[in-house]
C-alpha cells in the first residue's frame, strides 16, 4: 500500500539524519567471523587437540581458518576437566594402545609440542604410577590374552600373580585375585586443567579462532546420487553453522567447509542437528551416533592408614577404582554404575549413597586399610558414552560427508587426545589415516554392525 | 559508438522491467549481442583511427580492449548466477544494473577522445566496482578492501585531474587526436617533473605497479565473481590503456623519469611471482599474479618502443581473459566447497573431468604457453627489453620460470593427488559454468591464429 511504503522510507531517511539513533557500523567483535574453514564444535581437550594438530600438520602455514564453537567458557560440565585423569596402555583393543603410547608421549615431551613464545612451561604433574588391573579367575585368560596384544604394540606391562601382589603391594587383600597386570612405564595419572589450558593457549598462539556461543543449525545442501547397486543415497554437504551466542537470541551464520563433531557428551544432538539418524531404521541414512551422556560419580576420601606413594591406579575385577590423589594420604575412586543402576544425566547432582553402597565396601574388600576412611569431596562428571561398543568414533560420515566425528570414547577420551587429534588431522588433510590406522573406529561400523569391543573400560 | 552506448543503457530498463524468471536470460543474451556489434569495430584502418563522433574514436588500440570489455558482461552475468540465486529480486537487479553501469563507463571510458571525458569516466568506474564489492563480498574484510580500492585510486588520480587542465591551458585542447599532433617536447623543469608524474601515477596505481599494489590482493579477493572478474580483465587494462596515451603528451621526459618505475616493475614482478608459490587463498594467488603480469605491461610502455608497445597490446587483451578464467575456476571450485584454501579442494581431476581441463588450459595460458597471444606479448616485451638493457632478460627469465612454477603448482594442488572425503559429494559442473569457460577460451585460442588484431596501432 502507497502510504505504508511512503511513511516507511520517511521513516528510513529520518533515522539516517544526523541524530538519529541508527548507527550501521556497530561493534560485532564478540560475533565469530562470517566465514571459517573448519568448525570445530566443542572446546573440550579433543576439539583443542583436533586444531592444535590440524595447524601442526597444515603445509603452508596459515593456510586453513580454524573456529573452535565452545558453548560453555567456565568448562564447569565438560568431561575434560571432571575427569579422573588417568592414562594408560592396557586396553584390549590394538589400536587403543598405539593411540595412549602416542598421547603418553605427547605429555611427556609436551613442552616441545605446545611452548609458546615468552609463556612459562607447562607442568601437567604427570604421576607415573602405573595402572593395576585385578582379574578373578575368570577374567585371566582375557587378560593374558590383552597383555599379550599390549605388548606387541609395545606397551610394556607385566603380568603378576597374587603372591607377587602381597609382596609388592601389602595392603592388597589378593582374596578372588587370580592375575593381576601392571603397567611398568609410560602409565599414570595427570592434571588435565593444565593440559586444557596448555592447548587453549598454543592453539590461541597458532592462530585458531575461539567463538563463545552455541551451534544450534546445520545448513547443508544435498545431493541426491545412484550407488552402483541402483539404491538412491542422499548425500549432504554442510555449508553453513549458525551458532548463537551465549545468553542472546543473535547468532551468527558462518560458512564453513568442514564441520568436526568433538562436542563429547552431546555429540550425539550435535549429530542430529546435522540430519544424522533421520530415516529409516536399518539403513545408513537411519543410523544415529550412538554417543549419550553417561553421569559417573568420582569420590575423594581421605584415609590416614591407607596405602603410599606408589599406590597405582587400581580397578579391581568388581569395576570400582581409586588412585591416589596428592601427597596427604587422600584417594580418588568411584565405579561404574551398571545398565539398571544408571543416574540420571540431567544434572552433575552427586549420590553420596551410591558410595555407602556400592563403592565403599568393594575399597574395604580389596583394601582392608580403606575399612576406616573419611569422604572429603565428591563430583560428577559425564562420560561420552558410545552406547554401541564403548570405544570412540573417528572419521567422516559416510552421508554427511563433510562432518569429522572425533567423539564417543566413553571415558578413555582424554587420554588418548592428543592421538585422536591427529589422526582426525589427517583424515581431514590427507584423506586417510597415515601414523595410526583407526579404520576400525570408522561411523560406518555402526551399520555394518561391527563392534570394536573395548573390554578394559573402567 | 551510439549503437553501442544506447543498447548498453537501455539494459538497466531491461532487468529492472523484466519477469523475475527473465532476467538472468534477457540481460545475458542482450548484452552478448551487444558484445558481437563492438566485434566490427576490430576492423580497423591500419593508418588512421576510427572516428565515430567529436566525442568518441576507436584505433587499434582501444578497439580490442572495448571488445574485451563487452565480451565480459556476459560471462560476469553466467558467473553471478549462483551466488545470486539466494538474494531477492531486487537486489538481483541491483547487481546487474551496477554491472551494467560499470559496462557503460567503461565502453566510453576507451573510446574517449577528450582526455577529460576519459578522466571523468575513469573516476566513474569506481563507484560501481566499490558498491560492488562492499555490498555483495564476502567476509567482513571486504569493507577494508573497499577502502583500500578506493583511496589509492583516488589519491593517485586527483593529480592527473591537476595535469590534465594544466595541458588544457598550455596546449589548448585535450582531444587526443588533436593532442598528438601538437605536442611540444617537455623539458627536464622540475615542473615539468612533477607534471609527469601526476599524469602517470594515477595508470602507475591502477596497473598495479608493485610499490602500489596494495589493494589488489584485497580487492581481489573480496569481491564477488563478477568483481573479480572486471577488476582483473579490464580495470586493471584503464591502467595500461591511460598510460600508452599519455605518454604520447610527456616525451622525452619519459625517457629520464622512467627508470625508478621501471626498477620497481622489474623486481615487482619477481617478488609477486615469488609470493604466488607461498599463498594457500586460491583468488590471492591468481591476483598475485596478475601484478605480476601487469608489472611487463608497465615495462613494455615506459620502454616505449614498437614491439614493446605490441606486446603491451597483446599482453593485456591475454592476461584480460587467462586472469578472468582463472577467477571463474576459483569460483566454481569455492561454490562447491565453500572454502577457497586450496589444500582443503583436492584431487579435482577425478570428479571433475572436464573443469579439470579448463584449469589446465587456464595455467597453461597463464605461463605463456606457444603459440597463445600470452606467449607473444610476453616475448615482444623480453625482446624490447633486452635491446633496452641486456640485464633485464636475467630478470624477466627468472619471472617465466616462477610463473611456470606457480601455476603448475596451483594446477598439481587443486587437480592432482588423493582426493580428501569431504569433496566427494561436490555437484558435477554445470553446463553453465562449461559454457563460461569456453567463452573465455574461444577467444583467447581464436586470437592465436590472428594475433594481428590485436598488437595495436604500431602494427
Amino acid at each position: 500500500d502507497w502510504d505504508g511504503k511512503v511513511s516507511e522510507i520517511k521513516k528510513k531517511i529520518q533515522s539516517i539524519l544526523p541524530g538519529g539513533t541508527w548507527d550501521p557500523l556497530y561493534d560485532t567483535s564478540y560475533l565469530p567471523p562470517e566465514r571459517a574453514d573448519v568448525v570445530i564444535v566443542g572446546g573440550g581437550v579433543l576439539g583443542l587437540s583436533v586444531a592444535y594438530w590440524l595447524k601442526k600438520l597444515e603445509k603452508p602455514r596459515g593456510a586453513i581458518r580454524v573456529l573452535v564453537v565452545e558453548r560453555d567458557h567456565t568448562y564447569s560440565r565438560a568431561s575434560t576437566v571432571l575427569s579422573v585423569g588417568g592414562i594408560r596402555q592396557q586396553f584390549s583393543v590394538p589400536e587403543n594402545v598405539q593411540l595412549s603410547l602416542f598421547s603418553i608421549d605427547f605429555l611427556r615431551n609436551i613442552n616441545e609440542y605446545l611452548a609458546v613464545v615468552d609463556d612459562p612451561p607447562l607442568d601437567i604433574q604427570f604421576n607415573p604410577s602405573g595402572y593395576l588391573l585385578l582379574a578373578s579367575e575368570k577374567g585371566a585368560a582375557i587378560m593374558e590374552n590383552n597383555v599379550k596384544v599390549q605388548r606387541q604394540e609395545g606397551a610394556k606391562v607385566s603380568l603378576m600373580s597374587p603372591e607377587q601382589l602381597r609382596n609388592k603391594f601389602p595392603w592388597i587383600n589378593t582374596e578372588g585375585v587370580a592375575l593381576a597386570s601392571y603397567g611398568m612405564e609410560q602409565e599414570g595419572w595427570f592434571d588435565p586443567w593444565s593440559l586444557l589450558q596448555g592447548l587453549r593457549r598454543k592453539v590461541q598462539s597458532m592462530g585458531v579462532l575461539f567463538c563463545h556461543g552455541e551451534v544450534t543449525r546445520f545448513v547443508s545442501s544435498s545431493n541426491h546420487v545412484e550407488t552402483a547397486s541402483g539404491e538412491k543415497v542422499n548425500l549432504k554437504r554442510i555449508h553453513e553453522v549458525h551458532v548463537k551466542i551465549d545468553q542472546s537470541l543473535e547468532y551468527q551464520p558462518v560458512e564453513c567447509a568442514i564441520v568436526i563433531n568433538a562436542a563429547g557428551a552431546w555429540s550425539g544432538q550435535v549429530a542430529e542437528l546435522a540430519g544424522i539418524g533421520k530415516g529409516p531404521p536399518g539403513t545408513l541414512q537411519g543410523t544415529k551416533l550412538p554417543v549419550e551422556l553417561r553421569k559417573r560419580y568420582v569420590y575423594l576420601w581421605h584415609c590416614p592408614q591407607g596405602p603410599g606413594l606408589e599406590t597405582p591406579f587400581v580397578i579391581d575385577p568388581s569395576g570400582t577404582y581409586f588412585r591416589r590423589e596428592g601427597l596427604g594420604q587422600n584417594y580418588l575412586g568411584g565405579c561404574s554404575p551398571t545398565e539398571e543402576e544408571e543416574p540420571d544425566p540431567g544434572n552433575l547432582e552427586v549420590d553420596h549413597d551410591f558410595f555407602q553402597d556400592r563403592v565403599w565396601p568393594t575399597l574395604a574388600q580389596r583394601v582392608p586399610a580403606f575399612e576406616s576412611l573419611k569422604v572429603r569431596s565428591a563430583w560428577a562428571g559425564y562420560y561420552d558414552y558410545n552406547t554401541f561398543d564403548q570405544n570412540g568414533v573417528v572419521g567422516p560420515h559416510p552421508l554427511v560427508l563433510n562432518m569429522y566425528f572425533a567423539t564417543g570414547f566413553s571415558g578413555h577420551g582424554l587420554q588418548q587426545a592428543p592421538a585422536v587429534g591427529r589422526a582426525v588431522a589427517e583424515m581431514v588433510l590427507e584423506g586417510h589415516f597415515k601414523t595410526i590406522n583407526l579404520s576400525s573406529f570408522l561411523f560406518s561400523r555402526f551399520y555394518l554392525g561391527e563392534k570394536v569391543q573395548e573390554h578394559n573400560i573402567i | 559508438m551510439l549503437k553501442i552506448i544506447i543498447p548498453t543503457t537501455m539494459l538497466i530498463p531491461l532487468t529492472w522491467l523484466s519477469k523475475p524468471n527473465m532476467i538472468w536470460i534477457n540481460s545475458t543474451t542482450h548484452s552478448l549481442l551487444i558484445s558481437l556489434i563492438s566485434l566490427s569495430y576490430l576492423n580497423q584502418f591500419s593508418d588512421n583511427s576510427l572516428n565515430f563522433s567529436l566525442l568518441f574514436f576507436s584505433d587499434p588500440l582501444s578497439a580490442p580492449l572495448l571488445a574485451l570489455t563487452t565480451w565480459l558482461l556476459p560471462l560476469m552475468l553466467t558467473a553471478s548466477q549462483n551466488h545470486l540465486s539466494k538474494e531477492t529480486i531486487a537486489r538481483k537487479k541491483l547487481y546487474i544494473t551496477m554491472l551494467t553501469l560499470l559496462q557503460l563507463f567503461l565502453i566510453m571510458t576507451f573510446t574517449a577522445t577528450e582526455l577529460i571525458m576519459f578522466y571523468i569516466l575513469f573516476e566513474a568506474t569506481l563507484a560501481p566496482t566499490l558498491i560492488i564489492i562492499t555490498r555483495w563480498g564476502n567476509q567482513t574484510e571486504r569493507l577494508n578492501a573497499g577502502l583500500y580500492f578506493l583511496f589509492y585510486t583516488l589519491v593517485g588520480s586527483l593529480p592527473l585531474l591537476i595535469a590534465l587542465l594544466y595541458i588544457q591551458n598550455t596546449t589548448g585542447s585535450l582531444n587526443f587526436l588533436i593532442a598528438q599532433y601538437w605536442v611540444k617536447p617537455i623539458s627536464t623543469t622540475w615542473s615539468n617533473i612533477f607534471l609527469w608524474l601526476a599524469c602517470m601515477m594515477a595508470f602507475m596505481v591502477k596497473m598495479p605497479l608493485y610499490g602500489l599494489h596494495l589493494w589488489l590482493p584485497k580487492a581481489h579477493v573480496e569481491a564477488p565473481i563478477a568483481g573479480s572478474m572486471v577488476l582483473a580483465a579490464v580495470l586493471l587494462k584503464l591502467g595500461g590503456y591511460g598510460m600508452m596515451r599519455i605518454t604520447v603528451l610527456l616525451n622525452p621526459l619519459t625517457g629520464q623519469m622512467a627508470y625508478p618505475f621501471l626498477m620497481l616493475s622489474l623486481w615487482g614482478m619477481i617478488m609477486t611471482s615469488s609470493i604466488c608459490l607461498r599463498q594457500t587463498d586460491l583468488k590471492s594467488l591468481i591476483a598475485y599474479s596478475s601484478v605480476s603480469h601487469m608489472a611487463l605491461v608497465i615495462v613494455a610502455v615506459l620502454i616505449q618502443t614498437p614491439w614493446s608497445y605490441m606486446g603491451a597490446t597483446a599482453l593485456m587483451i591475454a592476461h584480460g581473459l587467462t586472469s578472468s578464467m582463472l577467477f571463474c575456476l576459483a569460483n566454481s571450485n569455492y561454490e562447491r566447497v565453500h572454502s577457497r584454501t586450496m589444500i582443503l579442494a583436492r584431487g579435482l581431476q577425478t570428479l571433475l573431468p572436464l573443469m579439470a581441463a579448463w584449469w589446465l588450459l587456464a595455467s597453461l595460458a597463464n605461463l605463456a604457453l606457444p603459440p597463445t597471444i600470452n606467449l607473444l606479448g610476453e616475448l615482444f616485451v623480453m625482446m624490447a627489453s633486452f635491446s633496452w638493457s641486456n640485464t633485464t632478460i636475467a630478470l624477466m627469465g627468472t619471472n617465466i620460470i616462477i610463473t611456470a612454477l606457480y601455476s603448475l603448482y596451483m594446477l598439481i594442488t587443486t587437480l592432482r593427488g588423493k582426493q580428501t572425503d569431504h569433496v566427494k559429494n561436490i555437484k558435477p559442473s554445470f553446463t553453465r559454468e562449461n559454457a563460461l569457460m569456453a567463452l573465455h577460451l574461444l577467444p583467447l585460442l581464436l586470437l592465436s591464429l590472428n594475433p594481428k588484431i590485436v598488437l595495436g596501432p604500431i602494427h
